[in-house]
């Protein structure tokens, strides 16, 4: 099962990073639900022609953040209600909330509205999980 | 377990000034180091030494804890090494410069050479003159590799590659690795497929090791500050401050190169320096090795900080 990744080298997020972020986001639009089998991490090293070790690393921080389980053996899951520590959070979410806030700054957007925008996203990626949930057959 | 060990390695050609003016590092099993460094930097100079081509005048190498000099036919029979300017006999077909091989190294894997010629899609019965550069490569790439080699060496292994080749020539290398598994040192002035590539970073600089770390913590700890109007700031000045590790002058703005995070620099700049106009971000490979060797790199003591720890 091939997952949803595309990755750059020379991004400003190291390429072990840009995989945790992308299968963060595939689970959080649904695009990976829990109980989904994630490629061996040789097949998606040659997938996105990165060494091994990469996707290794990448694998073994997503089940520190406790997103996927390994079943030995037997390959590498999504997870039930993973979530994150704050600390966590707050590390991931920095940098997108500062470059939001830059935009919104630059345009004129008040406050508010970027509150109100990040709710319509929340409910936009809400039905996007459900829609693909009850694509499931 | 260390694969290999260079310990004050020193070489100069002529009476010329040392290329390698005392070069440490050392290689774990399995990993994949990255060796960096402007052109005429030493990179050959030191893979060839690994591969006791060429001696060190002064410390010592050791592979596989041998001597590549005086336990030469050992230490080659088991490197894995392909050149930068790798020639193999253009006269003979594919199937002959593997045959040849094969007779040489007690250790070829027939398997592993059959499945390695079927995944390149190499042709048996052309002679070598007649192939793509990327198939030479190809080809080269195979007979160090079928012998199972425990290192890998490889100069400039994407060298003179199309765009296309070298992709393939990446992805035939990821295949190597997920079959053969093995500890690689390479060469190479692409820092998009370094990033692809390896775990580990070594740069060298003035025949010195400037860098040898993780390439993830190297990505993860050090930034880029630009101060804007940076002709007030003294650079000495700057380059002393705690955690700053090289500075460069770029079109009137200063850019300088923290080991710290990009909110720490440029606090630490607000802070000791006054600078006001200050952007702080993380930096990929390529433009560190710019800022790094296209600018001024303090010597001595902060060397030894990017010691991994």
């Amino acid at each position: 099962m091939s997952l949803p990744i595309h990755v750059l080298p020379s991004a400003e997020l190291p390429i072990y990073r840009q995989i945790v972020g992308q299968v963060l986001d595939a689970v959080a639009c649904g695009r990976l639900r829990p109980g989904h089998r994630l490629p061996s991490h040789r097949e998606l090293a040659e997938e996105l022609v990165v060494s091994p070790h990469t996707v290794e690393k990448a694998y073994d921080e997503l089940k520190r953040q406790g997103l996927v389980r390994a079943r030995p053996g037997n390959g590498t899951y999504v997870e039930d209600g993973a979530a994150l520590e704050p600390a966590a959070q707050h590390e991931r979410l920095y940098a997108p909330a500062r470059s939001l806030a830059a935009e919104a700054h630059v345009v004129g957007a008040p406050l508010g509205r970027v509150r109100k925008l990040l709710s319509e996203v929340d409910a936009e990626l809400r039905s996007e999980r459900h829609r693909r949930k009850g694509g499931r057959s | 377990m260390k694969i290999a060990e260079f310990n004050d390695v020193h070489r100069a050609y002529g009476r010329g000034k040392d290329v390698l003016a005392g070069v440490d590092f050392s290689l774990e099993a399995g990993q994949i180091v990255a060796l960096l460094g402007k052109n005429g930097a030493g990179k050959t100079t030191l893979l060839r030494i690994a591969m006791g081509l060429l001696e060190t005048q002064r410390g010592s190498v050791r592979i596989f804890g041998l001597d590549p000099r005086k336990d030469a036919v050992e230490v080659k029979r088991r490197i894995g090494y392909v050149a930068e300017d790798q020639i193999l006999p253009g006269f003979l077909r594919v199937s002959e410069v593997l045959e040849l091989h094969r007779s040489l190294f007690p250790t070829w894997d027939d398997e592993l050479a059959r499945r390695l010629a079927e995944r390149f899609d190499l042709p048996a019965r052309p002679k070598v003159k007649t192939l793509s550069k990327g198939q030479a490569r190809q080809v080269a790439l195979l007979c160090a590799v079928a012998p199972r080699p425990e290192l890998l060496i490889l100069d400039e292994p994407a060298g003179g590659l199309d765009p296309a080749a070298r992709r393939e020539f990446l992805e035939t290398s990821i295949r190597l690795l997920n079959e053969a598994g093995t500890t690689i040192l390479f060469s190479s002035h692409y820092m998009s497929d370094v990033e692809r590539m390896a775990d580990r970073v070594v740069m060298i600089h003035d025949g010195r090791v400037l860098i040898d770390n993780e390439l993830d913590a190297l990505r993860e700890s050090y930034s880029l500050a630009l101060l804007n109007g940076g002709a007030h700031v003294d650079q000495e000045k700057l380059l002393a401050l705690d955690g700053c590790f090289a500075v460069r002058e770029r079109a009137g703005s200063l850019h300088a190169i923290f080991q710290l995070d990009p909110q720490e620099s440029e606090a630490v700049l607000e802070r000791e320096l006054g600078a006001v106009d200050v952007r702080a971000t993380r930096i990929a490979l390529e433009e560190m090795f710019i800022e790094l060797l296209g600018g001024t790199v303090p010597s001595g003591g902060k060397r030894g900080e990017v010691r991994p720890s």
